[in-house]
């Protein structure tokens, strides 16, 4: 038997929010530009392994689908893999195993985020497929038909037949009113089964150009030839119509929304959402440590009181998701056996309130930055992270500079801080309250 | 579907969407131009030479106690990397499963020193990782951190406490982690996969459970610690930014005075050993291998959204075996990682049945064992499983291409490259070497040894590795839907589909116990929910008709109650007849296309039983027994389970609404064609005849039509039917003597005598 399992959800979002920078001793050095039809370009340099990262981010997530058309995004991703004028149906993935690479994508509500890994001397072959995307993407109805099985399995796996699986989704749903970050970018399957190929055509033609892009070249290279190379395959890509970024008045919650959910576990659990500043916001990084503060090692507050304690809980923990027009913190716990939810959510707000009404000790604080410290360096160890870490300061931060001073964002503030964001972010009267419960437990 | 289609003129489409943007037309234009003429789009560009990939070197050093310590130094980053690893073979946990968990678990929580708090604590304030499992630790740390670390994890490592609180509090929390395996398809594929793939008793098949859980004690976790946690054991790992000559002055700071024990016979000849403390344990000492015939096992979850499938067999493949590598490049082929690989390209390419489906070959020094998963939908499960099959045979049967070896030795070349990336690769590289007596140069190797295999290798792995006909074919999904198709999956002679619980026991549907009601309280809370004994009672006969559907075909059925039981049926399809049934209180009989055919035996007791517009009401007479099995659920509902036993011995399961009263479901075992099939009636939409509730929507599943859903039409009520109305027409009975059979033995004389 292992440890309880978390919802892979969960864990997406938790490695969203640990992408840090670093300290001067590892800044990582970079190269930067923006072609004529307006594809931003980043170069990193690290010889220290004969591979190559190239990826590609585009600003569209969820948060920019039609409402009739929700998961479109992710969707397209899919079909993204598919081919383009060049590249038949299958060989895209072919070339990148070929060449001994791998490759892979993902969806978030802000953007969608393309990537190879490939041997240092297939840069220009990852350059060549990336640009075929960009250029010229094909699908046909078998690639269509097919993938969207593919999305309801995906869907069925990771939401669906699993416990607990649907947290997210419920806590996003009752977190906004008007916004896009309502829905999941999983999305519904009802819309996707709606979407035609005028959808497809359409999408394409709004997201997927040069200036609504970063590409990001990173690893075993000579920058001055990556440089060329870059242009070579990118430079004749159009440029398209200015993306506006969708601008949705969804003023946060004013009271406390209260649900209970029936799903097919043992254990209950307790869910608490706050809405949070936009990711980057000087208040993000101050939610973001009060977050670590409650769950982050065996020692968090979360873990020590609600586990080893009091043992109201089998698993607990607390994240940020990092939306770029503001996000949310997500608190949660799995109930112990004979544990109430009541009695697990009582627990939980005491901890946020003791944050609110007592602070945080100094030596608490110095903890905090003693791990975030080493995660930093941690974080560097890989090319690959290196790469999306760049692509999202740049997209989503607005400058790709805070790769290495992100860091100073956290480092300047201090334990009355977060007592503040706590205070201002975690209020009782505007959060979401979910309590899971076994199927078969009926409300009192 | 093409979007932004090449296939007239590109420059068209790009003038027409620059000629929008204004000024910048005549630069953007001109560049895109001039590189278009020059760029050859339609071919993959050729790669540059080849980088050299190489394994960075790493020393090692034995200190006198036997400890053996393992140095990459890698200075890019400031931090270090710490595994501590004690090897021994693995042993089974009987009556205790869990105990080696729990052990893993509680290696960190206190030792003589300190409590878990207070390591906890150390850890977290030095921005530091540790975590401890059976076979030792890992922890990461900044560099500047390492002396309080080191000094924290020798403690954990030579003289951890067990406390008597921290076990309870981590052996409840892994009560409820058992409990919550019973809603994790994935985790119960898992935990029921091995159970069945190596045997329960096999130290990778033990199932922990909440009652094993509860056998565990602070003296096995000591005595597992005494045994195997030995210097002479064990080997210490040091990775990144330090150099040799420091790791060895903190190995003999921290671990030089840990004295080694007197070296212990590993096992007997059985592999049997007495652990003081811990109490017998076998060791694994012969690998088991794939055997017995095909099964299908099922571990039922109603209306799950999927099924998840996992088809395995354990196997001996080594890691030293000569085999190894064209072993493993078969299974990238097959479905080991590569999108490419055959498993993902017809699961989900193809047929777009799954996310994904994987294999995986895993190569082990004491018993290696092979599995597929995918999560597929449920219609297509038993399609998938079929081809998952083909797709092992096929490996077995035939060469792979050319392409297909191509690419899965790049990947495999590609993947040895980039796992460098991370310098712990290089210690695992070396720890490997030590534990699997590889020869020294098998990583060095590794490159050369790849390029080397060919399709003829490939296939001979494939034969010596996959036995698809020995497979166990695991299926966590929903029953009702599945059970039939996942019969006829059954290959000859092979046993029918084993039905397991979360804890790969035999099913047993599990009841909460009620305490305040009887059996004959159920039934007269239903009698009077649906109308009361009045009401019912002044039902003399009835009529229904309902509409059905049976695979595909449209079937008109209409059923006739008569007093006392008396019983008849018809079904028409388009007009013609498809079967008739007539009950006359003494003899039943069967026509349909397949002739006339008394009904006799069970089916006769069942046409007695069933032949009432509410059976409920005559149970008294009808039935021999009736148990209240206890409370479960039905979609989350509570409902009552009674089980009817008739006098012929059959039963049944009927569920009964704790809130409203009504049945929901019926569960019963029917025999056709030699053949028993579990059939789940599911009744809904009660609407009311004559004061008395019926329901007007039948869902029958599980038989050998698949899902049948019956509609009531219409319900008449005593329409004056006379008994004639229910004359079965069989021949007069030919009076035959009842002959008891006996023993030929002449001394009791003759057959036939009374």
């Amino acid at each position: 038997m292992r440890t309880l399992s978390i919802p892979i959800a969960f864990m997406l979002a938790a490695t969203a929010t640990a992408q840090r920078s670093n300290d001067q001793r590892n800044a990582i050095a970079y190269t930067e530009f923006t072609l004529d039809n307006g594809l931003h370009v980043i170069l990193h340099q690290d010889r220290s392994t004969p591979i190559v990262c190239v990826s590609v981010m585009y600003h569209v997530g969820s948060k920019n689908e039609d409402p009739t058309r929700r998961g479109f995004a992710h969707f397209f991703e899919h079909l993204l893999f598919e081919g383009s004028a060049n590249i038949g149906r299958g060989e895209f993935s072919k070339h990148v195993e070929k060449a001994g690479g791998v490759l892979n994508a993902n969806t978030t509500a802000d953007r969608t985020y393309y990537y190879e890994v490939l041997p240092s001397n297939q840069l220009e072959l990852g350059l060549w497929l990336e640009s075929e995307r960009m250029l010229h993407a094909k699908v046909d109805q078998k690639g269509v038909d097919t993938q969207r099985e593919v999305v309801k399995e995906e869907r069925r796996q990771r939401y669906e037949n699993q416990p607990y699986g649907t947290i997210l989704l419920e806590v996003l749903d009752r977190a906004y009113d008007k916004h896009p970050y309502k829905w999941p970018t999983i999305g519904f399957m009802e819309d996707l089964n709606a979407a035609s190929e005028a959808d497809y055509q359409a999408f394409y033609k709004k997201f997927y150009v040069p200036n609504n892009a970063v590409l990001v070249v990173a690893g075993d290279i000579d920058p001055e030839n990556a440089k060329a190379l870059v242009r070579k395959y990118f430079a004749e890509i159009p440029r398209g119509a200015q993306v506006v970024q969708p601008d949705v008045k969804d003023p946060g919650l004013t009271s406390e929304v209260r649900a209970v959910i029936h799903d097919r576990i043992q254990l209950p659990a307790v869910v608490l959402g706050y809405r949070i500043p936009a990711t980057g916001a000087p208040d993000y990084y101050a939610v973001d440590l009060v977050n670590r503060l409650l769950s982050n090692g065996n020692s968090s507050r979360l873990n020590k009181s609600l586990k080893d304690e009091q043992q109201k809980a089998v698993g607990t923990g607390a994240f940020s998701l990092p939306f770029e027009q503001g996000g949310l913190a997500i608190l949660y716990a799995i109930a112990n056996m004979g544990v109430e939810a009541q009695a697990l959510e009582e627990a939980m707000t005491n901890e946020v309130r003791r944050i609110q009404q007592d602070g945080v000790p100094k030596a608490e604080f110095d903890k905090l930055m003693a791990q975030l410290e080493t995660e930093l360096v941690n974080d560097r160890s890989r090319i690959a992270g290196i790469a999306s870490d760049l692509a999202r300061c740049h997209m989503l931060l607005g400058d790709t500079k805070l790769v290495n001073t992100e860091i100073d964002r956290y480092l300047a503030l201090t334990p009355d801080d977060l007592k503040r964001a706590a205070q201002n972010y975690f209020t009782p009267q505007a959060r979401v309250v979910l309590h899971y419960l076994p199927a078969g437990q009926k409300q009192q | 579907m093409t979007m932004r289609a090449m296939k007239h003129s590109s420059f068209s489409i790009f003038g027409d969407r620059q000629a929008l943007r204004s000024g910048l037309v005549s630069l953007t234009i001109a560049l895109p131009l001039f590189m278009h003429a020059q760029l050859d789009r339609t071919k993959p560009p050729a790669p540059a030479a080849p980088p050299q990939v190489q394994v960075a070197a790493h020393s090692t050093f034995t200190l006198s106690n036997g400890l053996r310590v393992i140095v990459v130094e890698n200075r890019k980053l400031p931090k270090v990397d710490v595994q501590m690893r004690f090897d021994h073979a693995p042993l089974s946990q009987g009556d205790k499963a869990g105990v080696i968990d729990l052990f893993g678990e509680l290696l960190e929580a206190g030792t003589t020193k300190r409590s878990k708090a207070q390591i906890d604590e150390l850890v977290d304030n030095h921005g530091a990782t540790l975590h401890t499992s059976p076979e030792g630790l890992y922890a990461g740390m900044l560099k500047k951190h390492m002396g309080p670390m080191m000094e924290l994890i020798a403690e954990v490592v030579t003289s951890p406490a067990f406390p008597a609180d921290e076990l309870e509090k981590a052996r409840t929390r892994m009560i409820s982690g058992v409990q919550q395996r019973k809603d994790d398809p994935a985790a119960i594929s898992e935990t029921v996969g091995r159970a069945m793939t190596f045997g329960r008793s096999h130290p990778y098949g033990e199932v922990t459970t909440e009652a094993s859980l509860r056998k565990v004690n602070r003296e096995q976790l000591m005595a597992y610690h005494a045994k195997f946690f030995r210097p002479e054991n064990g080997y210490l790992v040091f990775v990144g930014d330090i150099n040799e000559k420091e790791a060895q002055a903190i190995a003999k700071e921290r671990f030089g005075k840990w004295k080694p024990a007197k070296k212990y016979n590993l096992v007997d000849d059985n592999g049997i050993e007495d652990i003081p403390g811990y109490g017998p344990a076998h060791f694994l000492t012969t690998p088991k291998t794939a055997s017995g015939a095909r099964r299908v096992v099922l571990v039922d979850r109603p209306n799950a959204a999927q099924s998840v499938i996992r088809v395995s067999f354990p196997l001996n493949l080594q890691p030293k075996d000569v085999r190894h590598m064209a072993a493993q490049v078969m299974n990238t082929i097959l479905g080991g990682g590569v999108f490419n690989a055959r498993l993902m390209q017809n699961l989900r390419e193809d047929k777009g049945w799954t996310y994904g489906s994987y294999s995986t070959l895993e190569s082990d020094r004491f018993n290696g064992h092979f599995h597929t998963t995918a999560n597929v939908r449920t219609d297509v499960t038993d399609s998938a499983i079929a081809e998952t099959l083909k797709e092992i045979e096929r490996m077995r049967m035939g060469r792979v291409t050319a392409e297909e070896l191509d690419l899965a030795k790049k990947y495999m070349a590609g993947s040895f490259a980039r796992s460098l990336e991370d310098p712990r690769t290089v210690a695992r590289f070396a720890l490997n070497t030590y534990l699997n007596e590889l020869p020294k140069d098998h990583y060095a190797t590794y490159l050369k040894r790849l390029e080397a295999i060919t399709a003829e290798d490939v296939q001979a792995a494939a034969e010596a590795f996959l036995y698809p006909d020995n497979a166990v074919i695991m299926v966590v999904g929903d029953k009702r839907k599945l059970f039939a198709k996942l019969e006829a999956l059954s290959w000859a002679n092979n046993p029918k589909v084993i039905e397991l619980d979360h804890n790969a026991e035999r099913y047993i549907e599990e009841f909460e116990r009620v305490s305040n009601m009887q059996s004959q309280d159920v039934i007269e809370r239903h009698l009077t929910a649906i109308g009361g004994r009045e009401a019912i009672g002044r039902i003399i006969d009835m009529r229904m008709d309902i509409n059905a559907e049976m695979m595909g075909i449209p079937v008109e059925i209409t059923q006739w109650y008569g007093r006392d039981g008396l019983f008849r049926s018809v079904a028409k399809s388009n007009g013609a007849t498809l079967q008739e049934e007539a009950f006359d209180g003494e003899r039943a009989v069967r026509r349909s296309a397949m002739g006339e055919q008394e009904l006799e035996d069970r089916d006769l007791g069942e046409m007695q039983f069933n032949g009432y517009p509410v059976p409920e009401l005559h149970y008294a007479r009808t039935a021999e027994r009736v148990v209240l099995a206890g409370r479960t659920r039905i979609d989350g509902k509570p409902v009552l389970k009674l089980v009817v036993m008739m006098p012929d011995g059959g039963s049944v399961g009927d569920y009964y609404d704790e809130a409203t009263w009504l049945k929901l479901r019926r569960v019963e075992q029917k025999q056709m064609d030699d053949r028993s099939f579990t059939i789940t009636t599911d009744y809904s939409d009660h609407q009311a005849t004559g004061g008395v509730q019926f329901p007007r929507t039948i869902v029958q599943s599980g038989g050998p039509n698949g899902d049948v859903r019956l509609t009531v039409k219409s319900i008449a009520l005593n329409t004056n039917l006379k008994p004639e109305f229910f004359a079965t027409n069989l021949p007069e009975r030919k009076e035959v003597p009842y002959v008891e059979p006996v023993e030929e033995n002449p001394l009791q004389g003759e057959p036939g005598d009374e």
